[in-house]
């Protein structure tokens, strides 16, 4: 199914690949952090004298000792003014903890191991407060307050306009229900790495990151530094998911010393401390209100979010307006409302995670179909096909204030079924609920739109293309591939475009001195518009050969061709060149753009099959299919291995992954990935993905996003089924993670349907 | 995290191991396996001054069968379990069901049976299946060697018997007769993650009544339990037909000593996904399960034998 083999492959799994950590720098520091062991409380104070007595460290500081160390600035109106206002991020604890293991102090040593023998001669002296660790807790009238004077809520926000009360009150059927999308961690294979080399009046950053240039622009302001002498270059990275976009406390306490101390300073962060400290994904409290005729009609939808923000206002402040947006989803419903409540809780801060908001809103919606169906005696799948958008009426505007692009709702939903083999899993569902010595079984169905590319001013990427005389073409662009086949697929198509063998192109990104402005990789965007980018690119170039040629043949630019990769005149003859004799002949050949697309909504259908244990609440998936249309699929091979992993993402969600916090808000994660469980190799069940091909109408090359599908759908296909198999008419009862012991409390619930024993 | 400082010492011999481990007073910790040990010095819970490697001593490598026993020695690594080859008999079929629910087979392949003794994590399944069988835990120290009964070894989470100068040299697991069925199931979130709950369980069938029954528990206390109160339920009691389908019938004498072992033979410990009820409901239902999962055995061993006959 490989149209293109991943080029990268051979170096990252021969272990030729090269990560921050990996690179050898002649006497580079390397930092740790002193980590509050509270959650929230009053800094009184840091002392880092004995540290800096251990052999091996070469300082310790605490905020106290570096009163010049700036805070994290946030650029790029990622949160909004006034929540961030009266609320500084500090880099290091200045007076306050706000979430447990905020760094309050900071050691370099000749090494890792002689940092930490620093860091654990550090004494802090903090008077605890009380935590609130939940939206709900720090909205409570008597809550502590995270900020002295200000309210724990930072943003409130909404989309759609309120449902009148009479449409309520008319409908024929009104159900509710309250959900919680845990709070995740996005748990990529490399946690946070940065390195900052001092080199004379500039300083190299080296980054596992999303975007260099906004790191390079962000790191330039903190530090009061011009843009042009920072360069951030991203090498191999392990993965993000999101969560390496920021420039984090860390990152600016590294960068500030390596200056102070005209050294290079590196941290890579361990497992342990990704898991206390690094960004949370999802964290909503949802309620839903959902109304319909007799027929199963939508008539009305209220969402309402109460958005854990974490403990200080950044990006997951206003990531909840992308839940509220997308609240319509794939249905007609004629009045959506969707509000929201973004909370300060002491929990480090939320941010965008693989799905960033549409996880919510599908769940959300897609949870409550299940309901309402249930309530009226519709088949899931036939309440669904009733309340689809028609494929004849894209270009659709939601109540949400979305502009649907494109869709098949239901062609998804079918291929799903059909992949599924649905009447035959209808028939055994019948059979063991006939059965008291069977386990039950459901099937779940979760029809999702996403959306891709970015939000308004952020649609866009910048690249270039040129040409060499020897023939062989560069590419550049902005983005930075933490694990989306940039390196196979950019140069692919760039080599399609203009006609030349792929290992002819050379793809360069991830470095602010090679590409001086670029947006980077992140809501999916890396085919639909860097991709774009690139087809658009590779014209420009196509052009100004044409330009150059006719120019030195005296014809008309229309009489010369473009193909196989050179020129020639279009009436024949002997005019033709090849691309490196171009350049030869009339100097280098570089094009750059910048090239902007607009939003897309891939689609798709999921459909789960779950039996249930009721005596132990175990959940086992035997099957799952996941139908994605992500427009035109350039390289199947990386689309396949997105939506998988994705997919067993959303598994993750579903079953497994949640952090528990004990009674003064630190979460109980002392030994890592025993305490939050990651589905292994061991709990995916057979996995079916499918594609149905609506292409993007906003690029020729029709390419939408495809990497966060799979955890968009999969979560609520999931849930439905174990609710299909237990008839659980409460679905407050299913909270995710779906836990063995929740699960079997909820088997066991009075009143939960008939037929379960 | 990175280990604190500590000293090292790969000790060739028991006799060497010992002295090290007494000689100077340090806070030691004996290195077999490491899968536990590295990962809580990596976490500094654990902070040794001194570390015993005891990797090297040949005498400690090996398994044998003496007097009815199986011998296990101190750096036989869990995968040699996998087998029911092992061991002649139920014993083999026993520590081959339970060894593929020991985390995953990179950690099979380091751990040893002995260190998780050692260890004496609660929800360690050598542990419950030690204080199942009355298995005999055989230590060498300065004033020389000593055997200790399982039921007597564990005193609570990484608690036990053994001296901190004193080193396992081996387990001693009984064999079991041919007339014994055994089962081994657990209860746990993912293949990775240790046991909410795990049951082993023997069960003896003469003439069709149950002679013996033994029923062990893990991560159901602060260490491994036998489930006495459930055995007693069982004795003499007649085996019958055996249930088939999913889920064992409320009034099947294994359900009845599955709720005896839950109320009465266990003490939950909470943990988060885990209350202390849903872990005695998950009792209850495993060493139904299990027990029967040993009737089974027992039934196949007798049709075996008489197949041949």
């Amino acid at each position: 199914m490989a149209r293109w083999a991943r080029r990268e492959d051979a170096r990252l799994l021969t272990g030729k690949g090269r990560y921050v950590a990996d690179i050898d720098v002649p006497g580079c520091l390397e930092a740790a952090f002193v980590r509050s062991r509270v959650a929230h409380g009053r800094l009184r104070a840091v002392d880092c004298t004995a540290a800096r007595d251990v052999p091996g460290v070469l300082g310790a500081w605490s905020a106290t000792d570096l009163p010049d160390l700036p805070p994290v600035a946030i650029l790029d109106r990622l949160s909004k003014d006034d929540a961030v206002a009266g609320r500084e991020w500090p880099a290091l604890v200045k007076d306050r903890v706000r979430y447990p293991g905020e760094a309050l102090a900071v050691v370099v040593g000749e090494d890792r191991y002689r940092a930490e023998d620093g860091v654990a001669e550090v004494n802090a002296t903090i008077d605890p407060l009380p935590a609130v660790v939940t939206p709900s807790a720090a909205l409570r009238d008597d809550s502590v307050r995270l900020f002295d004077g200000l309210s724990n809520i930072a943003l409130r926000g909404e989309a759609g306009t309120p449902v009148d009360p009479s449409v309520w009150q008319d409908a024929a059927v009104v159900v509710e229900a309250a959900y919680r999308q845990q709070l995740l961690m996005p748990s990529p294979m490399e946690c946070r790495t940065i390195l900052a080399v001092p080199e004379g009046d500039r300083l190299t950053v080296w980054a596992g990151h999303q975007m260099p240039h906004r790191l390079a622009r962000s790191l330039a302001a903190s530090l009061r530094r011009p843009a042009d002498r920072i360069r951030v270059v991203v090498p191999d990275t392990g993965g993000a998911f999101g969560s390496k976009s920021a420039m984090f406390p860390e990152y600016l306490v590294v960068a500030y010393l390596a200056l102070r101390l005209g050294r290079p300073v590196r941290w890579i962060e361990d497992r342990l401390e990704s898991m206390l400290v690094a960004t949370r994904g999802r964290g909503q409290e949802q309620t839903v209100r959902l109304a319909a005729d007799t027929e199963g009609r939508l008539l009305a939808y209220e969402l309402t979010i109460d958005a854990d923000a974490g403990a200080y206002p950044h990006l997951g402040v206003t990531l909840p307006m992308i839940t509220a947006s997308m609240a319509t989803g794939a249905y007609t419903t004629p009045h959506v409302h969707a509000t929201v409540r973004s909370v300060l809780t002491n929990t480090m801060v939320t941010y965008p995670y693989r799905g960033a908001g549409r996880p919510e809103a599908t769940t959300a919606i897609e949870r409550t179909m299940d309901l309402l169906g249930r309530r009226l005696g519709i088949d899931p799948v036939e309440l669904r096909r009733r309340n689809f958008i028609p494929s004849d009426a894209f270009p659709y505007e939601t109540p949400t204030g979305r502009r649907y692009d494109s869709g098949n709702y239901s062609a998804a939903l079918d291929l799903a079924l059909r992949t599924l083999g649905y009447e035959k899993w209808r028939a055994e569902r019948s059979r063991r609920h006939d059965d008291p010595d069977a386990l039950p079984l459901g099937i779940g169905v979760s029809c999702y739109v996403e959306r891709s590319g970015g939000e308004a001013g952020l649609l866009h990427e910048f690249g270039s293309v040129e040409a060499h005389e020897d023939g062989t073409v560069t590419a550049r662009c902005g983005a930075a591939s933490s694990g989306q086949s940039h390196e196979t697929l950019f140069p692919a198509l760039v080599a399609e475009a203009l006609g030349v063998p792929e290992t002819h192109v050379r793809l360069i990104e991830g470095d602010t001195d090679e590409q001086p402005e670029g947006v980077g990789s992140f809501a999916s965007r890396s085919a639909q518009v860097a991709g774009a980018m690139f087809q658009h690119a590779a014209g420009l170039l196509v052009q100004e050969a044409r330009e150059r040629a006719a120019e030195s043949w005296g014809l008309p630019v229309d009489e010369v061709d473009w193909a196989d990769g050179g020129v020639h005149a279009a009436s024949g003859g002997p005019a033709a060149t090849s691309l490196g004799d171009l350049v030869k002949a009339t100097g280098p050949l570089r094009v750059e753009d910048r090239y902007e697309t607009s939003v897309a909504f891939p689609f798709g259908a999921h459909v789960a099959v779950a039996e249930v244990d009721p005596d132990l609440g175990t959940v086992n998936v035997l099957r799952l299919v996941a139908v994605e249309d992500c427009g035109v699929v350039l390289s199947p091979a990386t689309v396949h291995g997105q939506t998988l992993g994705s997919t067993v993402q959303g598994i993750g969600q579903a079953l497994y992954e949640g952090i528990t916090f004990d009674d003064v808000g630190v979460p109980c994660l002392a030994s890592g990935f025993l305490d939050y469980l990651l589905p292994t190799f061991a709990e995916i069940p057979p996995v079916d993905i499918r594609h149905t091909r609506t292409p993007n109408p906003g690029t020729p090359l029709g390419a939408k996003g495809a990497g966060e599908s799979g955890c968009i759908g999969a979560p609520a296909a999931i849930v439905n089924a174990v609710a299909d198999a237990l008839r659980i008419a409460d679905p407050g009862l299913l909270q995710t993670p779906l836990t063995p012991d929740i699960v079997w409390r909820a088997a066991r619930a009075p009143g939960h349907g008939e037929g379960v024993r | 995290m990175k280990p604190a400082p500590f000293d090292y010492v790969a000790a060739r011999t028991v006799a060497e191991a010992v002295e090290a481990l007494g000689g100077t007073g340090h806070k030691a910790q004996v290195l077999a396996g490491g899968q536990s040990l590295i990962l809580e010095m990596r976490l500094q819970r654990v902070r040794p001054d001194l570390v015993v490697d005891i990797n090297r001593i040949r005498e400690l490598g090996g398994m044998s069968i003496e007097d009815g026993d199986l011998r296990v020695g101190a750096l036989v690594r869990h995968t040699a379990f996998e087998s029911a080859e092992v061991a002649p008999g139920p014993l083999g079929t026993l520590l081959s069901r339970a060894v593929v629910n020991i985390a995953h087979p990179p950690i099979r392949s380091r751990g040893t049976m002995v260190g998780s003794f050692g260890w004496a994590h609660p929800a360690s399944e050598w542990c419950a299946i030690g204080v199942t069988l009355e298995a005999v835990v055989e230590m060498t120290g300065p004033d020389g060697t000593r055997s200790v009964a399982a039921g007597d070894y564990f005193l609570g989470p990484h608690r036990s018997e053994r001296r901190p100068m004193e080193l396992i040299t081996s387990v001693r697991l009984p064999l079991l007769r041919e007339d014994t069925g055994v089962g081994f199931l657990e209860h746990r979130r993912t293949g990775f993650c240790f046991a909410q709950v795990a049951v082993a369980a023997t069960l003896t069938v003469t003439d069709g009544a149950i002679s013996g029954a033994r029923i062990g528990l893990a991560n159901c206390a602060d260490r491994p339990v036998r489930a006495r109160a459930a055995e007693r339920s069982l004795a003499g009691a007649d085996i019958g037909p055996l249930p088939e389908g999913a889920r064992l019938p409320d009034d099947h004498l294994f359900a009845h000593a599955g709720r005896i072992a839950a109320q009465e033979d266990a003490a939950p410990v909470a943990e988060p996904y885990a209350d202390v009820e849903y872990k005695r409901q998950v009792i209850a239902v495993l060493v139904g399960r299990t027990l029967l999962e040993a009737a089974a055995d027992q039934r196949a061993r007798l049709a075996v034998r008489e197949g041949r006959r």
